[in-house]
C-alpha cells in the first residue's frame, strides 16, 4: 500500500518535472524565435521594433 | 595456392598498370612533341623560318611592322550580332516545330533528371551499406542502378533526336548558341564518354569490387560518375539560363565575354540548385514506383519485405529532397524578379499565374500521397500506436493548407456573377488568394510533413536516455512556436504592413521551417542513440499504400512539365531574351489549355517509357527453362 503511494508520488513528481521542463522549453524557444525574427528581417535591411512592428 | 581466376586478375591488373604507365608517358611527352614539330634543326620555329626577307630592324630605329601582323589586323573579323531570322528562315515540317521540340526536350529532361539523380542516392546508399556492414543496402543500391541503366540509353537517344530537331527546325538560333558557347559543346560531348565509362565500370564492376579496398575503388567510380553527371547538368543548364538572362554578350548579341561569362548568368546557380534537388526527389519517386510495382506483383513474403523496404527508402529520398525544394524555387523566382521585373510579373502575375494554382494542386497531391504512405507505413511496428492519434490533426492541417494554397486570387466570372459577388474578389476567399496566405500554407504543410516523417522514424524506437522528457518538451515547443511564428509573420507583415516587409517576412517563414527540420533531425539523432529498438515487420503494409508510390512520380512528372513550360514561356517572343527575337510561327505563349494537353501527352509518354524500363529490368532476371526440363522433372 505504502509502496503504491510512493510510486504514485514519484509519478506525480515526474509529471511535475516534465511540466516544468516543457514550460522552460517554451520560454527558451519563444526567445529563440523572437531573436530569429529580428535577425532574419535585420539581415534583409528591414529592422523591427521590440514589439516586432516595422522600425523602418 | 593461387586459383586460376586469381592469376587472371593479377595478369589483368599488371596489364592495366602497364597501359596506365604508357598513357601517362604519352600525356607527358605529347606537348613537347607538338612544340618540337614546329621547331627545325636550326632552332628556328616555322614562323621564324618563313618570315619575309628584307625587313631590317635598325637598332634604336623605329619598329618595323611585320606584314603578317598587318594582314592579321586587316582580317580582324567584324563583331557579329545575334541573327535576326525572318519567318522564311524557319524550316517547317507540317507540324508545329515548337510542339516537336517541346515533346522531345521534355522527354530528354525527364530521363536526364532520372539518370543523374539515381547514381547520386545510390552512392549514398552504398556508402551506408559500407558503414553499417549491412549487405541489404548494397543489394538495394545495385538494384536501383539496374533500373536506371536502360534510362541512360533512352536519355542519349532522345538527346540525339533533340539535337537533330533543334538544328533542323531552329538553325539560326543553334548557330548563335554554337557561337556563344564555342568549345563548351565539345566538352559536353566529351563528358558523355567520361560518364559512360564510369557508368559501365560502376555498374558492371559492382560484384567484382564488393569488399575491402576494392569497395573503396568502386565508391570512387560512383563519385566520378556523379561528378561527370553533375557537370553535364550544369553545362546544359547554362544554355537555358543564357536564353532567359543572357550574359557575356552586349544588347545586340555581340559576344563580349568568355564562355565562362556566358555561362555564369544571374539565373544559372538558382536553376542548378533547383534542378539538383528536384532531380533527386523525382528519381526517388520513380524508383519508388518500381518498388511498388514489384511489391504488388509478388506474394512471396521475403520479396514483399524487400520491396516494401525499397519503397520506403525511395519515398524517404523523394520526400526529404522535396522539403527544401520550395525554398530553391523561391530563390529562383526572386532572382528572376531581380533580373527583370517584367519577366517575374509574366511568370507570376500574368497569364502564367494560373499555373501556380495547378502547381499548388500537384504539390498538395505529392505531400498528401507522401504523408499517407508514411502513416500507412507506421503499421509495420507496434510502437506506432503511441503516435497514431496525431495523424488526424496532421491530415486536417494538410487539407486546410492545401485548400488555402489552391484558392485563386481572381475568379473567371460572368458579369452577373461579379454583380452578385460585389466585385471580382470574394470577401473571405479573396485574401486567401494572395501570397502571404499561400506562404503560410506551404510552410505549415512542410512542417507537418516533417512531423509525419519524424513520427514514422520514432515509431520503432524507445528513447532510453534520462533527459528524453526535456528533449521531447523542446521538440513540442519548437513545433508549436514555429507554426505560430509562421502564421504571425504571414498575417501581420503580409496584410498589415508595407510590401517590402511582406516580401521579407517570407524569409522568416522559411527560416522557421528550417529550424524545425534541423532541430528535429539533431534532437532525434542524440535522443535515439542506443535507443531500444522495437521490431519492424517489413512487408506488413497495405496494398493501398503502394498506390501512393505510383501517385508520386506521376505528380512529379506533371509538375516538372508544367514548371518547364512556365520557365520557357517567360521569354515570351524571344529566343534569347532581349537579344534574339523569335520570328517563328510559334512566337507566342501558348494557351494554358494547349499547354495542359502537351504536358499531359509528355507525362503519358514518359510513364510508358518508364514501364518499358521496369519491364526490361524485370526480364533481365528471368531465365527460360530448357524445353523438356519441366516434363522431365514432373515425371
Amino acid at each position: 500500500m505504502a509502496e503504491g503511494r510512493k510510486a504514485m508520488q514519484e509519478k506525480r513528481m515526474g509529471r511535475g518535472a516534465t511540466l516544468v521542463a516543457v514550460m522552460v522549453a517554451f520560454v527558451v524557444v519563444l526567445a529563440v524565435f523572437y531573436g530569429l525574427d529580428h535577425l532574419v528581417m535585420g539581415i534583409q535591411g528591414l529592422p523591427l521594433n521590440p514589439d516586432l512592428s516595422p522600425a523602418g | 595456392m593461387m586459383s586460376g581466376k586469381g592469376m587472371d586478375m593479377r595478369r589483368v591488373g599488371r596489364l592495366w598498370l602497364q597501359l596506365f604507365k604508357v598513357a601517362i608517358l604519352v600525356i607527358a611527352i605529347t606537348p613537347s612533341l607538338l612544340v618540337a614539330g614546329d621547331v627545325a634543326s636550326d632552332g628556328l620555329s616555322v614562323d621564324q623560318r618563313i618570315a619575309p626577307v628584307g625587313q631590317v630592324q635598325v637598332e634604336g630605329g623605329p619598329i618595323v611592322e611585320m606584314p603578317g601582323e598587318e594582314a592579321a589586323a586587316v582580317e580582324k573579323p567584324e563583331p557579329l550580332a545575334a541573327p535576326r531570322p525572318q519567318r522564311k528562315d524557319y524550316p517547317g515540317v507540317g507540324v508545329s516545330s515548337r510542339a516537336i521540340v517541346w515533346v522531345v526536350a521534355q522527354m530528354h529532361l525527364f530521363f536526364g533528371a532520372l539518370v543523374l539523380a539515381v547514381p547520386l542516392f545510390v552512392l549514398v546508399i552504398e556508402l551506408t551499406g559500407v558503414f553499417t556492414r549491412d549487405e541489404r543496402y548494397d543489394d538495394m543500391a545495385h538494384e536501383f542502378m539496374k533500373i536506371s541503366l536502360v534510362g541512360f540509353s533512352i536519355t542519349a537517344i532522345i538527346g540525339g533526336t533533340l539535337a537533330l530537331a533543334l538544328f533542323m527546325l531552329y538553325p539560326d538560333l543553334m548557330a548563335y548558341m554554337m557561337r556563344v558557347f564555342r568549345v563548351q559543346w565539345l566538352w559536353y560531348a566529351f563528358l558523355f564518354f567520361v560518364e559512360s565509362f564510369f557508368l559501365y565500370t560502376y555498374y558492371y564492376g559492382w560484384n567484382a569490387l564488393r569488399y575491402g579496398n576494392k569497395k573503396w575503388l568502386h565508391l570512387t567510380l560512383g563519385l566520378l560518375l556523379n561528378g561527370a553527371g553533375m557537370t553535364i547538368m550544369v553545362l546544359a543548364n547554362s544554355w537555358a539560363t543564357f536564353m532567359m538572362a543572357p550574359s557575356g554578350v552586349d544588347e545586340t548579341g555581340v559576344i563580349t565575354g568568355t564562355v565562362w561569362e556566358a555561362m555564369k548568368g544571374p539565373l544559372w546557380n538558382p536553376i542548378n540548385l533547383h534542378r539538383f534537388i528536384a532531380n533527386i526527389g523525382f528519381g526517388g519517386a520513380v524508383v519508388g514506383a518500381y518498388a511498388a510495382f514489384k511489391f504488388l506483383s509478388t506474394r512471396d513474403p521475403k520479396l514483399r519485405a524487400h520491396y516494401d523496404w525499397m519503397g520506403y527508402t525511395s519515398n524517404f529520398i523523394a520526400i526529404l529532397a522535396f522539403l527544401p525544394l520550395p525554398f530553391a524555387g523561391y530563390w529562383l523566382m526572386a532572382e528572376i524578379y531581380a533580373y527583370s521585373q517584367q519577366m517575374g510579373i509574366t511568370a507570376m502575375g500574368g497569364i502564367l499565374a494560373w499555373l501556380f494554382i495547378v502547381q499548388a494542386v500537384l504539390i498538395g497531391t505529392i505531400l498528401l500521397a507522401g504523408n499517407f504512405y508514411l502513416w500507412s507505413g507506421m503499421s509495420r511496428t507496434e510502437g506506432s500506436v503511441r503516435y497514431q492519434w496525431m495523424i488526424k490533426y496532421i491530415a486536417a492541417i494538410l487539407v486546410v493548407c492545401f485548400l488555402t494554397w489552391m484558392t485563386p486570387h481572381t475568379l473567371i466570372l460572368s458579369a452577373r456573377e461579379i454583380a452578385t459577388l460585389g466585385g471580382s474578389h470574394h470577401k473571405i476567399l479573396g485574401p486567401l488568394g494572395i501570397m502571404p496566405a499561400k506562404n503560410i500554407a506551404v510552410n505549415l504543410m512542410l512542417v507537418v510533413t516533417f512531423l509525419s516523417f519524424q513520427l514514422y522514424r520514432r515509431s520503432d524506437k524507445v528513447a532510453t536516455v534520462s533527459w528524453a522528457p526535456v528533449a521531447n518538451g523542446f521538440m513540442v515547443a519548437i513545433y508549436i512556436v514555429a507554426m505560430l511564428n509562421i502564421i504571425f509573420v504571414g498575417v501581420y507583415y503580409g496584410y498589415f504592413t508595407n510590401t517590402v516587409y511582406k516580401v521579407g517576412s517570407s524569409v522568416v517563414q522559411v527560416a522557421s521551417t528550417l529550424v524545425v527540420i534541423i532541430a528535429g533531425l539533431t534532437i532525434d539523432g542524440f535522443l535515439f542513440k542506443g535507443a531500444k529498438k522495437l521490431p519492424s515487420h517489413w512487408g506488413r503494409v497495405s496494398d493501398r499504400s503502394q498506390y501512393a508510390l505510383f501517385a508520386l512520380p506521376i505528380a512529379f512528372t506533371w509538375l516538372m512539365g508544367l514548371m518547364g513550360y512556365v520557365r520557357s514561356s517567360v521569354k515570351t517572343h524571344w529566343h534569347v531574351y532581349t537579344v534574339m527575337k523569335d520570328n517563328s510561327p510559334d512566337n507566342f505563349i501558348p494557351t494554358i489549355g494547349y499547354a495542359g494537353n502537351m504536358i499531359t501527352l509528355v507525362t503519358i509518354l514518359f510513364v510508358l517509357f518508364v514501364l518499358f524500363m521496369f519491364w526490361i529490368a524485370n526480364i533481365s532476371g528471368v531465365k527460360q527453362p530448357r524445353p523438356g526440363a519441366a516434363e522431365g522433372e514432373a515425371a
